[in-house]
């Protein structure tokens, strides 16, 4: 159903942020701690 | 080991053993056998998700390798992510629908019963392959770890696999792995306190982080394009992503794990969990080995990690100038390590930068001493190349950790073990009972009949996994290319599968002659090139679809059969 597909959306959204926000987090305790 | 030590291993194992068949019991019909009755919720399938594809190597080489090389391995799992979406919006709608029991028989519904027998050939193939090798792998090192007799690790953890995934089929495997997930989280987080709070009372957790990164351990991104890399956020993202897509949407251990869903809805959140999860927990793991990697700048290592090897070169003449050169770089990388740590807490910059140069100019010392040692072993008459990265956080666990710790640790590895072949050995007898027995031998059994086959098939192939995991010693460095031999699969599979989803006018010929195609271009990469293996299923995928494409001039199927939700 349309509204239900809506919030699948969503969370397929959410998990591609939560990816995005992984691989920064990632990139930057890479640059801090790598000399 | 201590009594605590195997205390805590044997009470691991049994509760997540007797758990699984506790929950397991009814299972008396193939549908109940093989899909759960298609009553799982969605944690207890994402943690078997994990657990199927958390074998034991993972902790240990995972762990070793970024003792040895850093955490660039994390980037391989960035594509997993974006996978679990494309196939929760395909492969799970689409399998549902079908009524399937394997992924194989969708295919001969989408396009014809030889492309279904070809690619059913191949995953037999391809997990056959890696069966006993997921056994042996873990065994070899447990067994010279705790100082057991050849094979027994092997068998022990064999026999008892084999006794629960036939005795309970598919519920008694997703219901120990929901176990095993939660022994698996207590017994890392204990390993990874352990490995901080065993460092001198000087050296404080930011401390030991900034000795890992000092050290080039803590890489966890690393952004360089290079084809022949193997581990870079750009082969991690794509390549990742295409070899998630295949394990996950093509190889029946894990589509097996998502069909026993009770709804399309749960079966998607435990994919979705999965890609949540995943990242963070090799993240850990990995973290981990860098910890492991910091205990020893102030405990002093062996310079080899594998016992056998060392005891080989230990009386020779020329081994004590190895050592002498090992233990000299040992004492002067501590040092160098203290002075950056008290010139980091003063600010000053200057001195900072000067034992940054000693602490590296001692680890490179360090290092070559390790490579002069496995020349020795070489001349000695030992393997050559010989690799202790398996080695070295069992070393760490047994021999430092407190009683009973060691033992979680331990279960950790033995159930992981466990968790993988009973996922893979149920998946080999369910497509050997659906796609071969049912499809080719006998149409028309009862549904006794075909419980009875499941369970005699489950026998086979647990019989098979420890049987070939004692074979498997005789192999000797070919095991790595068996290995790989199984990965080379996975390409054609993934093709077809997108064939299917999405390419409606391409039908049973150019599947067929597609995934041939596909595994060729495969083959050739591998065999002509020095392209890295995460980029072989990108390139076979593409030239199944192109081949596929190719001869299929506007042919039509069946609409519901591909049209996802």
């Amino acid at each position: 159903q349309p509204p239900v597909l809506g919030a699948w959306r969503r969370l397929y959204a959410a998990v591609l942020g939560w990816l995005l926000f992984l691989i920064v987090i990632f990139y930057l305790f890479t640059r801090r701690f790598t000399p | 080991m201590r009594p605590a030590d195997w205390l805590v291993l044997g009470a691991s194992l049994a509760l997540m053993v007797l758990y699984g068949l506790w929950r397991s019991r009814g299972s008396n019909s193939v549908h109940k056998y093989l899909l759960a009755g298609k009553t799982m919720p969605w944690y207890a399938m994402a943690l078997s998700i994990m657990a199927t594809q958390a074998s034991a190597v993972t902790f240990i080489s995972t762990t070793g390798q970024s003792y040895v090389d850093g955490m660039r391995f994390v980037q391989f799992y960035f594509g997993l992510p974006l996978a679990m979406i494309v196939l929760s919006m395909t492969a799970v709608p689409i399998f549902h629908r079908a009524r399937v029991y394997t992924a194989y028989e969708y295919l001969e519904q989408r396009f014809d019963a030889k492309t279904r027998a070809l690619v059913t050939v191949i995953f037999l193939i391809q997990r056959g392959l890696a069966l006993g090798i997921t056994l042996y792998a873990p065994a070899v090192v447990l067994t010279v770890i705790l100082g057991w007799p050849d094979h027994a690790a092997s068998v022990f953890m064999g026999v008892i696999a084999v006794l629960y995934t036939t005795l309970g089929g598919v519920k008694a495997v997703t219901w120990s792995h929901f176990q095993q997930m939660l022994i698996m989280t207590l017994g890392l987080a204990a390993a990874l306190v352990c490995a901080v709070a065993l460092l001198p009372s000087n050296v404080s957790f930011l401390d030991a982080v900034t000795l890992a990164g000092a050290a080039g351990r803590l890489n966890a991104v690393t952004t360089n394009v290079n084809w022949n890399d193997r581990y870079n956020l750009w082969s991690g993202l794509i390549g990742g992503m295409f070899l998630a897509l295949s394990y996950f949407g093509c190889d029946q251990s894990q589509v097996q794990r998502y069909l026993t869903g009770k709804s399309v809805a749960q079966s998607r959140l435990s994919l979705l969990f999965n890609g949540m999860a995943k990242v963070p927990m090799q993240f850990f793991i990995l973290f981990i080995g860098t910890m492991v990697f910091v205990f020893y700048v102030y405990q002093k290592p062996p310079v080899l990690f594998r016992p056998a090897e060392l005891e080989r070169i230990e009386g020779r003449a020329d081994f004590a100038p190895v050592a002498r050169r090992h233990d000299a770089a040992f004492e002067s990388r501590r040092a160098a390590a203290d002075r950056l740590i008290q010139a980091r807490r003063a600010g000053d910059r200057a001195l900072q930068q000067a034992s940054l140069e000693d602490y590296r100019q001692a680890q490179l010392e360090l290092e070559a001493a390790r490579r002069q040692s496995v020349a020795l072993v070489e001349k000695a008459g030992g393997p050559s190349g010989v690799n202790d990265t398996n080695y070295v956080f069992l070393t760490f666990v047994t021999h430092y950790l407190p009683a009973g710790l060691a033992g979680l640790v331990l279960a950790v590895i033995f159930g992981a073990t466990m968790s993988a072949i009973s996922a893979e050995m149920s998946a080999l007898a369910t497509v050997s009972m659906v796609d071969v027995y049912r499809r080719h031998f006998r149409k028309t059994g009862s549904d006794h009949h075909y419980l009875n086959v499941s369970r005699g098939l489950t026998l086979f192939w647990g019989c098979y996994a420890v049987l070939t995991a004692q074979l498997v010693k005789e192999l000797g460095s070919l095991v790595e290319t068996v290995n790989l031999l199984g990965s080379l699969f996975y390409g054609g599979m993934l093709g077809v599968f997108i064939l299917a989803f999405y390419f409606p006018r391409v039908g049973a010929r150019g599947a067929f002659y597609g995934v041939l195609a596909g595994e060729a271009a495969i083959f050739a990469c591998y065999r002509f090139t020095d392209v890295a293996f995460l980029w072989y299923n990108v390139i076979g995928c593409a030239v199944v679809i192109a081949t596929g494409l190719l001869l299929s001039p506007g042919q039509a199927v069946r609409p519901d059969l591909r049209r996802a939700g």
